[in-house]
């Protein structure tokens, strides 16, 4: 498996996908990101990084239903695929065992 | 009231964003900003919808195809409507353009043709106007390279000359680094004789030059070393092709020729200069043989260019010039003359203003005394780029007019396609590429009739263009440019018009009778009848001022007169010649003298002062020229008061004849008898004035007559005789015969004066001509479109003038009833062409000191013209119409 296909932004909206399925578009996704980080987040960016996403397979996405506020717009719905799912798990367990393996005295530096 | 998110940037994304991803990225914007709005507020909302805008400006989102690898769902109904761009569409629109072009031959025939002539004019004109623009921009330093021109005023008369002192040159250099080197050319095309085997060649395309000539000016050595090729004053540098005709080959360097008798070595060949170059020598002489009284800043005998350093600007480099004059020009003219001061030269109005000249405006913007040869004009240019433009405008008009014309019959497809679902853009797009497809073709077939026409245009012209030059880098951009911008402005109006029709309205029938009075297609034959008429106006006014120059009296008698070239080449014969060819029988009288009132022959300027000793308000410039007892008669000019020279005064040395110019400028209520001095001190010997001759022109007649003096002297680079016989060839075998009797060596060579006196107005004479072949064409093409909106207006209204005819109308009042529409707008056009006409050509008549008037009947001539045509366009189609079946034309149904 190519870790290398997945950044760094596109692995967090990734994550999100996942977390705000079966609502997760990129109005509030954005939101969720700005939220959660405290930086500024536009759609554009996440739109581009959903479009890439779907480009590698890692999600897939429908046209949703209209809503007055966007102007009588469908908004395009995302999920997270198998592949997806199977990314986002190698990527953390690799996390993880990097965790595992900082030594105590060392984190204690840190804080 | 509900927060809105802001337009423009909507605008922009809608623009920018592709097709199959607007809705959800719109939709996004517009959801996020309300909601930003309610938690920040409207300004932030808004600001920040300006900041997301920019994040879209990615290819993902630009890419008008779909993106390799989106999955398979996202269908073909996702995708907006289909577009402009889509390959199946443009086969139909071409498809659908064939059709057409096939269902009305004769019309797009003349739609094409039109075009195609149009395009030609416009073609042919684009190269002669990007070659005369062309002048001297191959030297390497063009940009940087200046001629000084001095502007002197004395005594009255003005001198705008492009030669200056020998010393100005080497100071400027000497006192001002910004000059970077100079050259000067003297004698320039003076005869030269040069021996090749046992003839001898009168050559005239001759100078002498400085040997920084080649640091100057870019001419790139074929054979030998260009640096040192002028250095010794024995050397001379040829041109190619010259070397070829006296050697058979352009290796000629080392090889000795005799020029004048003396000889010479060739140290270089150079390439011939190129045919775009406001100068052209076949031989170069060094600077070194010159004999010449040095360092004499009062005379102007040298052409001298300059280059300037890099960044200096010539303009700031002109305020030196004063400096010049002060330091050098006035302490000399003390010597000479009573002066003193800057102010007491200016007393008077005096005047003396050096400056430079850019090289690369020569060709079109120099227009001085001493011109190295006939240069263009800037403004024929614009004349003809006017034309070109007027000419392709008139052929776009035919092509808007026949299209719209047409329209009532695709109003029916317009309003079908329309009921089936096609969307404005779409039509628009089909018209568009009917338009440029008929552009195109027009622009195959231009280019052959360009190619077909350019020996002609050549003649025209004298240039010696080729059709290759249209694949050159200038032109060639905008050749590919021509079939879209014609073919979206011809197709433009034709477009949006029918594109705009509402379907129901069409398709009920109900727009069909309103095409017939189009107050925009009125407006567009108003236009092309207005330009025709114009340019007839304008091409009326040329011919007539050139007839009027031609035919004018010059104040002497330029025809029959025979000029004998190089006849310094007899010596001491030259007496014995003369008096052995008054014996034929067909010469009345000649002349020995170089100086001809024509231009292209030897001047010499001098400054005369009414009194004894100068001083700068007394002084003016005059022409002193040389001739014998016989000048006037062999001339045919004509003395006003006083006498001619004549043997039988022994002081008629010192005598002079002047003409009406210089004796209005003296003031004398009897001027013979009155004495004029050369500027001195009070030492030199005056002269007498015996006689006064009538003005004659003696330069173009743009300009009056100047000042000029004739004083006896002998002067044997030219023999001139009048002669009066119908038989010319055998009095130049006669003449010829005699020159033979003499041990010249020198080939026999003669001119006539009325030709030498008509290539003063070539550049005019080429003018109208050109003016007149393009108006032609204008109106040939107005006529075309005229007469394809006549036949289609004929063919609309069939079954009207066939129930007109059944109810007892004549063909005439058909005809009539026809032709009137048409007639009504040519009038309107003449209305709308005379006065701008007469603006433009009066401005064009103020450049001649001698200008006809303009008179009314020229208008009337040009209107009638106009009608005329423009009744014989319509009335062939209006009469075939008038004299049709009136069964035929009901029957069907």
């Amino acid at each position: 498996m190519r870790r290398s296909d997945l950044g760094e932004f596109e692995e967090v909206v990734l994550l999100t996908v996942a977390v705000m399925v079966p609502k997760a578009y990129s109005v509030i996704i954005a939101e969720e990101l700005e939220r959660e980080t405290g930086q500024p987040v536009s759609t554009g960016a996440v739109h581009a990084a959903l479009q890439r996403l779907e480009q590698k397979g890692y999600v897939s996405s429908v046209l949703g239903e209209a809503t007055a506020e966007r102007g009588g717009r469908r908004k395009r719905l995302f999920t997270v695929t198998a592949l997806g799912g199977r990314v986002l798990t190698e990527v953390r367990s690799v996390r993880e065992r990097l965790w595992e393996r900082i030594v105590p005295p060392t984190m204690l530096e840190w804080s | 009231m509900s927060p809105k998110p802001p337009r423009i940037p909507d605008r922009i994304l809608s623009w920018l964003i592709a097709p199959h991803l607007r809705e959800e990225v719109l939709g996004d914007m517009h959801e996020r900003f309300f909601r930003r709005a309610e938690s920040l507020g409207e300004a932030t909302a808004r600001r920040r919808y300006w900041r997301d805008t920019l994040t879209y400006v990615r290819p993902g989102f630009i890419k008008r195809i779909r993106p390799v690898g989106v999955p398979h769902h996202r269908r073909f109904e996702e995708l907006s409507s289909p577009s402009f761009f889509k390959r199946a569409m443009i086969q139909n629109y071409l498809k659908i353009a064939w059709r057409n072009v096939r269902n009305q031959p004769a019309l797009s025939f003349l739609n094409v043709f039109g075009l195609a002539l149009g395009l030609a004019s416009c073609l042919l004109i684009t190269l002669y106007v990007v070659d005369e623009l062309s002048y001297d921009r191959f030297h390497k330093k063009a940009d940087r390279i200046y001629r000084v021109d001095i502007d002197a005023v004395f005594g009255g008369t003005e001198q705008r000359l492009t030669q200056v002192g020998d010393p100005i040159g080497p100071t400027l250099q000497k006192d001002y680094p910004q000059v970077e080197a100079y050259v000067r050319f003297y004698n320039v095309n003076a005869s030269k004789l040069v021996r090749n085997g046992q003839e001898i060649i009168d050559e005239r395309r001759s100078v002498h030059a400085d040997p920084t000539l080649f640091d100057v000016f870019t001419f790139p050595a074929l054979y030998g070393n260009t640096k040192t090729a002028l250095d010794a004053p024995n050397s001379v540098v040829i041109t190619e092709s010259t070397a070829r005709r006296y050697f058979g080959t352009p290796d000629a360097v080392g090889k000795p020729l005799e020029v004048n008798r003396s000889l010479y070595t060739i140290t270089a060949v150079i390439r011939d200069m190129p045919q775009n170059s406001h100068f052209h020598f076949d031989f170069i002489f060094p600077m070194k043989a010159v004999t010449y009284d040095w360092g004499n800043f009062l005379t102007s005998n040298f052409q001298t260019y300059v280059v300037l350093k890099e960044g200096v600007h010539y303009q700031e480099f002109n305020r030196n010039f004063a400096q010049v004059i002060e330091r050098y020009f006035f302490p000399q003219a003390q010597q000479h003359m009573k002066m003193s001061s800057a102010e007491d030269f200016n007393r008077g109005g005096n005047k003396l203003v050096f400056a430079l000249f850019p090289l690369t405006d020569i060709h079109l913007r120099s227009d001085r005394q001493d011109e190295l040869e006939a240069n263009g004009n800037i403004q024929f240019v614009y004349i003809f780029s006017a034309i070109a433009l007027f000419v392709l405008l008139i052929a776009c008009v035919n092509f808007m007019n026949l299209s719209t014309a047409r329209s009532a019959k695709r109003a029916r497809e317009v309003g079908i396609r329309k009921t089936m679902g096609t969307n404005r853009p779409a039509l628009i797009g089909q018209f568009l590429t009917e338009s440029t497809l008929t552009v195109f073709f027009s622009l195959l077939l231009a280019l052959g009739i360009t190619a077909a026409g350019m020996p002609f245009f050549n003649e025209l012209a004298a240039k010696s263009l080729s059709v290759n030059q249209l694949f050159m880098f200038p032109v060639l951009p905008v050749l590919l440019l021509i079939p879209l911008v014609v073919g979206l402005l011809a197709g433009s109006y034709p477009a949006f018009f029918l594109s705009g029709f509402k379907p129901v309205a069409v398709l009920k029938g109900s727009i069909g009778s309103g095409f017939r009075k189009s107050n925009f297609r009125n407006a567009l034959v108003v236009f092309q009848f207005a330009t025709s008429v114009m340019l007839i106006i304008g091409t009326l006014i040329i011919y007539r001022q050139l007839n009027y120059i031609q035919t004018r009296d010059i104040g002497f008698n330029k025809q029959q007169v025979l000029i004998v070239n190089g006849t310094h080449a007899l010596g001491s014969n030259i007496e014995p010649f003369k008096n052995e060819l008054l014996t034929l029988p067909n010469v009345v009288a000649g002349t020995l003298s170089g100086f001809l009132p024509v231009s292209s022959s030897a001047r010499n300027g001098l400054t005369l002062s009414k009194v004894p000793v100068s001083s700068p308000d007394n002084m003016f410039d005059t022409q002193n020229w040389f001739v014998d007892y016989d000048y006037l008669k062999t001339m045919g000019m004509t003395l006003t008061q006083g006498r001619n020279f004549s043997k039988d005064f022994g002081s008629d040395a010192s005598a002079v004849v002047i003409n009406e110019s210089l004796a209005k400028l003296l003031g004398y209520q009897n001027p013979v008898g009155q004495k004029i001095y050369p500027v001195s001190n009070g030492t030199a010997t005056p002269f007498t004035i015996i006689g006064v001759v009538k003005d004659f022109n003696y330069e173009s007649l743009r300009q009056t007559v100047s000042p000029l003096l004739f004083s006896l002297r002998s002067n044997t680079e030219l023999a001139s005789f009048r002669v009066n016989t119908q038989d010319l060839p055998k009095l130049l075998q006669q003449v010829e015969a005699v020159w033979k009797k003499f041990p010249t060596g020198a080939q026999f060579s003669y001119r006539f004066m009325d030709e030498a006196f008509d290539t003063m107005y070539r550049a005019e004479q080429r003018v109208g001509q050109i003016a007149l072949t393009f108006a032609g064409l204008a109106i040939l093409i107005a006529c075309l479109g005229l007469f394809g909106l006549a036949t289609y207006m004929a063919e609309q209204r069939t079954k009207e003038i066939g129930i007109r005819k059944v109810l007892g109308a004549s063909a005439g009042g058909i005809v009539t009833l026809l032709s009137r529409d048409f007639l009504k707008l040519v009038l309107i056009a003449i209305l709308v062409a005379s006065p701008v006409a007469w603006y433009v050509m009066n401005r064009w008549l103020q450049e001649f000191a001698y200008k006809i008037n303009m008179e009314w009947w020229v208008f009337a001539v040009a209107g009638l013209l106009a009608i005329g045509i423009a009744l014989l366009t319509v009335s062939f189609q209006s009469i075939k119409a008038a004299l049709m079946n009136p069964v035929k034309s009901l029957r069907s149904e």
